[in-house]
């Protein structure tokens, strides 16, 4: 399962092969620790899509209400991936002072105030 | 008597058709000048000012002559031309309801007389006494040249008072257009050659250093003021808030030395190998960071009067 | 090894770290007690009051937090602003400075301090800029070390350019802004540099705060950003750069549309937008290395690569569309006329006319900044030599910082924190450079060279000459390093410098030159300080002719003759800029003051001063005018009064009505600007002529009347008044207020009821009408 067999067939039919070699590295290389974090991130990612959606084709009525959901699921989004950033083992020697424990500790705090400022943006 | 009176009766209808009325002969004295009347003897200039017009004038009082050497004469008078030019393109029968006219010093004084002008560019706009735009008062408005001499502005602000509004247009820059357009050229071409040389901190250091002395000493001040090099002889200009272009050359060079010597004395001497060779370094350095800083504030005590600080000088 | 100077021999590490940590606190201290202390001329020479124009709105604002509580603050309707159009006050403010001095008044008061607001409000500026020294400490600490910071925190807590704005009495947004934003960027490279999202979260916070606090967040809306954006194009983006920029930019832009003054502002105006666009950038990239980690076939990562940037492009233009068509906004006037300089004065004139917001001339620089204005360049050069992250955001802010501070005076306060890091950086790398006592063997062929850094590693044996000269210039020994090892004698210090300073003479040279430029900064700072910038402008001070102090009290006089003699809703006209203090001092409803939000208002009382009596008394009913103050400095050669101001007056006027006022008429044909005889009828005529020179010159007893000011001689006849009477005059004239009378009760207008008061006759227009008998 070489990528250099991917890239020889990719010239034939590009996307589809290119995308399921992608899969496949993915699934063989990923640590379970991290599929877990990635699944949470695709289910923000989804409702985060969903608010935007309603937004342009419904209402944007409250607006800061639109705003305050749509914020916490980037802002969840992006404190979950920095904490996956954080843990993976790949990335050790980047973060030097930050352990995969202070990582959770800094997500749960990030998030607490990411939730309590949407919490009052709420309205 | 038949004959006498058909004479009288064909006289007076032969001047009813040839007598014009004002209006007419100012839109043909308009037309003539492309868009701009020349006012060249004071029954012009009565006749634009009529106490019974329902017309409007824009009159320009000028000193074309170089003799006169009036500067902003010559600087505004293209704008003004151009404005006018614009205002030919209005359809009848706006365009005869106002007018344009120029008046030159030279041949026609004595109206800059009897208006008591001392100066020049001065532009009135004389508007309507009678007809649906008509004003109570005849004192003239007065344009104001604070915005410059530009032809934009002077569309702009007369064209709260002219009939329709001045369809001026601005003509297209070409040329910086096209400078930039050779200038992008010309970056993308040498990109190549150029990279290196962008890569090198030095160069990003160079320019940053240069940039940050030019803008403490001053550079946007005497842009913003459109302050002269030095003025009167003098290269100091009197007073804390103002300053010369000449001073920000002074000083932004003063500081450049002061900060170089700083980073000899820190980068460059104890590198030095020879003791003899370091120490004459050390001292000169000093000297001159001693010597330059006392420049540097008398300089700033002939700004600042009250300053009670001095060094060597 | 040589030393040009002996160390002492029996100190332990242990020893030497806490004393080095004691002296750090104890030095921290003193600079803070400094930093309070030079701040407080104002209060020692006069008394403890609140300063300036600005500063009374955010007292009475503070008065009202204080006394009211923070529901009624948060919802305060002003209706004696403005009048009679009102101003919601807690929707057009920033609430950060008074909801600060609220909560220390609530926590002194919990533990039975009772200070008066007043004393905090005052106070609140010097001791925040205690806390400003100490942020910037522990900004330049990260950017080189301890000893850099101590200086910067020294320069910081002193520097004039930071104390014009923070004076004890300037109870303005700068005095708490100035610290939030120092700590602001600490946190964010704090965060960069661990890749932290907690250090994140801290500058979200601090950022909330500071967007509270001051308008100049757009600052580091901007600032932060732009330096992500130079990281990324120069190939060094990093994961602990997504952490950090994204943990900060989700929170800090949630956090900020909380305060209602600024509301949907972060995603809907231009100014905002770099942020935005530098976070969508971020994701994009981090997403394309995740990618690129699981398949690193090149041929793959061109294809990641070339989408990367398309969607980049394709978002930029994305915001440039919404833009163009409207649903973003343009940026603002005020930070637009910072690139068209020529903008404001065309456009806004009340932004042109305001004197913080002219381009600043080389003097003003040197003044605020003294020899950190030179020293500063050197800095620039040392973050260029190390270059980590941190060190291109110093420069990046340099750059930026200069321009504006070049363009606007105002703007000298956000170019005095970096000008003081880099001065202190390069300063400190001169002083250590000095101070070391080791000196390099005079031979140059000597290739040992030990490299003594922090964690004190044993001197390694010959090593080529190449690689010493490269670690001896990347670690210039830090003395306190030096100290420890030369205590360390199972470490072998055969190993000699290549690089140093030779001779005891030579350092005491320098070191001594560097003390006596330190010692004159101080002296500067403090004679600055104490002469320039510790006026409290409500009071005027001057020597009499023995040399005695000379206090003049003119506008309190006036303000407290209107609070204790005018009916409680008793309307005051008077120029904008004395809007807050006639609110504060004298407690009545202003027409306009210095939020200047309401340009056509503005405009209303210009026309009112710079039109005649009978043109300006309808305007002065219909707004319910019951007072007009007016400055007049032509008696004691006060320079700030309206007169002087009057132009700008008839400019904004002549904005909104151009056919009724146009500026050229208010000068002589010759087109000077003079009140004497040759003033233009258009001059004479006007409001505020009339109420500036009334009874002027009977003032001087049949000599010739001189206005002081503008040094010219007033006219022996002065005006006359029909619309308006004289209510009060100062005692050196400066403020003077006149009523505005009623209409006639028989319907006359004034000017005849007057007339006939004294006793002239009215001309007849018409003749009389023969009476004819009815029979």
């Amino acid at each position: 399962m070489a990528p250099t067999k991917s890239a020889s067939s990719s010239k034939a039919a590009p996307s589809s092969s290119a995308i399921h070699s992608l899969w496949q590295a993915y699934n063989d290389e990923t640590p379970d620790r991290l599929k877990f974090v990635d699944a949470f991130l695709v289910f923000i990612m989804l409702s985060g899509a969903l608010q935007f959606l309603y937004c342009i084709l419904v209402t944007n009525f409250p607006f800061n209400a639109f705003l305050a959901g749509f914020s916490s699921t980037i802002g969840q989004f992006v404190l979950t991936a920095s904490l996956r950033s954080q843990v993976n083992s790949e990335n050790k020697d980047e973060f030097k002072e930050v352990s995969p424990e202070r990582a959770f500790a800094d997500f749960a705090l990030g998030s607490i105030v990411l939730h309590f400022f949407v919490f009052n943006f709420l309205g | 008597m038949r004959l006498s009176i058909f004479a009288l009766l064909s006289l007076s209808l032969g001047l009813v058709a040839a007598k014009k009325s004002p209006q007419e002969e100012l839109t043909e004295l308009a037309a003539a000048g492309n868009g701009v009347i020349k006012v060249t003897n004071e029954r012009t200039f009565d006749l634009l000012t009529l106490p019974s017009r329902n017309w409007s004038a824009a009159i320009q009082f000028t000193a074309l002559n170089p003799q006169r050497k009036c500067k902003p004469c010559s600087e505004f008078d293209p704008s003004f031309t151009a404005v006018a030019k614009a205002w030919t393109t209005v359809s009848e029968p706006e365009r005869s309801d106002h007018f344009w006219a120029t008046l030159d010093f030279d041949e026609a004084q004595q109206v800059f007389q009897k208006l008591s002008l001392a100066s020049a560019p001065v532009v009135h706009f004389y508007m309507p006494l009678a007809g649906p735009r008509g004003r109570a008062k005849d004192t003239p408005l007065k344009y104001d040249f604070s915005h410059g001499f530009e032809a934009g502005p002077l569309a702009e602000q007369l064209s709260s008072h002219t009939p329709v509004p001045i369809p001026y247009k601005a003509p297209i820059d070409w040329a910086s257009w096209a400078v930039y357009a050779a200038f992008g050229l010309f970056f993308l071409v040498t990109l190549p050659l150029v990279a290196p040389f962008l890569q090198n901190r030095w160069v990003w250091a160079a320019g940053s250093i240069v940039t940050s002395l030019i803008m403490t000493s001053g550079y946007m001040f005497t842009r913003i003021r459109g302050m002269p090099m030095t003025s009167g002889g003098q290269w100091i200009a009197a007073g804390y808030q103002s300053q010369y272009g000449q001073e920000t050359q002074v000083v932004a060079a003063i500081y450049g030395l002061l900060g170089g010597s700083f980073l000899m004395l820190t980068m460059v001497t104890p590198t030095q190998t020879s003791p003899a060779r370091q120490r004459t370094q050390v001292y000169v350095w000093t000297a001159i960071i001693f010597v330059v800083y006392s420049i540097l504030i008398a300089l700033f005590k002939m700004k600042n009067r009250g300053y009670p600080f001095s060094l060597l000088f | 090894m040589p030393v040009a100077y002996p160390l002492p021999k029996d100190l332990s590490p242990a020893t030497v770290a806490n004393t080095a940590s004691l002296l750090r606190i104890v030095a921290l201290a003193l600079i803070s007690g400094a930093a309070i202390a030079s701040r407080l001329f104002a209060v020692v020479n006069f008394e403890s009051i609140i300063h300036e124009f600005d500063p009374w709105f955010n007292y009475r604002a503070t008065k009202v937090l204080a006394e009211k509580g923070f529901y009624e603050f948060w919802n305060w309707f002003d209706p004696t602003a403005w009048y009679p159009l009102g101003r919601v006050v807690g929707g057009t403010i920033y609430p950060g400075l008074m909801a600060t001095s609220g909560v220390i008044y609530s926590f002194l008061h919990a533990i039975n301090l009772p200070v008066d607001i007043r004393n905090i409000c005052v106070m609140l500026a010097p001791g925040f800029s205690a806390l400003t020294a100490w942020a910037t400490y522990m900004f330049t600490k990260e950017l080189k070390d301890e000893s850099a910071g101590l200086l910067a925190a020294a320069f910081m807590g002193i520097v004039p350019g930071y104390i014009s704005r923070s004076v004890a009495g300037s109870y303005d947004n700068e005095a708490i802004a100035i610290f939030l934003l120092m700590f602001t960027f600490y946190a964010w490279i704090k965060a960069l540099k661990q890749g932290s999202a907690f250090f994140g979260t801290v500058a979200a916070v601090f950022y909330f705060y500071m967007v509270a606090a001051w308008g100049g967040y757009a600052f580091i809306t901007n600032m932060i950003p732009l330096h992500s954006l130079v990281l990324i194009l120069m190939g060094r983006y990093t994961n602990r750069l997504y952490v950090a920029y994204s943990s900060w930019y989700a929170i800090g832009t949630l956090s900020s549309m909380q305060v209602p003054f600024v509301g949907f502002q972060p995603v809907s105006t231009s100014e905002h937008m770099g942020a935005l666009g530098v976070f969508g950038l971020l994701q994009i990239i981090a997403f394309s290395q995740l990618i690129h980690s699981h398949l690193p076939s090149k041929q793959f990562k061109t294809v990641v690569l070339g989408s990367v940037i398309s969607i980049g492009l394709l978002g930029t233009a994305a915001i440039v569309t919404l833009t163009v068509r409207g649903s973003i906004a343009p940026w603002t006037g005020r930070f637009y006329s910072m690139w068209d300089t020529g903008y404001a004065k065309k456009y806004i004139p009340i932004i042109a006319s305001v004197s913080e917001h002219q381009p600043t001339a080389w003097p003003s620089f040197f003044m605020d900044l003294q020899f950190l204005i030179f020293l500063f360049p050197a800095g620039v050069v040392y973050c260029f030599k190390q270059l980590r992250d941190e060190h291109l955001f110093v420069i990046i802010y340099a750059v930026v910082a200069s321009y504006f501070a070049g363009v606007m005076v105002r703007l000298m306060l956000t170019l005095t924190p970096i000008v003081c890091v880099t001065a202190a950086v390069a300063l400190s790398e001169l002083l250590d450079t000095y101070i070391d006592p080791q000196e390099p063997d005079a031979s140059a062929e000597v290739a040992d060279v030990a490299a003594p850094s922090d964690n004190a590693s044993a001197a390694t044996p010959s090593k080529k000459v190449k690689k010493a000269a490269a670690a001896a210039s990347a670690a210039p020994s830090n003395p306190i390093s030096d100290l420890v090892n030369a205590n360390a004698p199972a470490k072998t210090k055969k190993a000699s410098k290549s690089r140093g300073i030779f001779g005891l003479d030579t350092r005491i040279a320098v070191i001594f030159n560097t003390t006596m430029m330190l010692l004159f900064f101080v002296a500067h700072c403090t004679w600055v300080t104490s002469s320039a910038y510790s006026s409290p402008s409500v009071v005027l001070a001057s020597t009499n002719p023995d040399g005695s102090q000379h206090i003049i009290d003119d506008f309190r006089e006036a303000y407290y003759w209107l609070r204790q003699n005018t009916a409680e809703d008793a309307v005051v006209m008077s120029w904008w800029d004395y809007g807050y203090q006639i609110a504060g001092m004298a407690d009545r409803p202003t027409l306009v003051d210095n939020n200047t939000w309401n340009n056509t208002h503005i405009a209303t009382v210009g026309k009112a001063m710079s039109s005649s009596e009978e043109v300006a008394y309808p305007i002065l009913r219909k707004h319910d005018v019951d007072y007009i103050l007016i400055i007049f400095g032509g008696l004691i050669g006060y320079s700030g009064d309206d007169i002087n101001k009057f132009l700008w007056m008839v400019r904004i006027a002549q904005g909104v009505w151009p056919d009724e006022i146009q500026e050229p008429n208010y000068f002589t044909p010759q087109g000077d600007y003079r009140i004497d005889d040759q003033a233009s009828q258009a001059m004479k005529d006007s409001l505020m002529y009339k109420m500036s020179y009334y009874r002027f010159s009977d003032l001087f007893g049949g000599q010739q009347a001189t206005d002081r000011v503008r040094n010219q001689a007033v006219p022996k006849v002065g005006p006359t008044l029909d619309y308006i009477e004289e209510a009060y005059t100062s005692e050196n004239w400066i403020v003077r207020i006149y009523a505005v009378k009623k209409e006639d009760p028989l319907g006359r207008d004034l000017k005849s009821a007057n007339a006939f008061a004294e006793g002239k006759k009215r001309k007849r227009t018409k003749p009389m009408t023969r009476r004819r008998a009815i029979i």
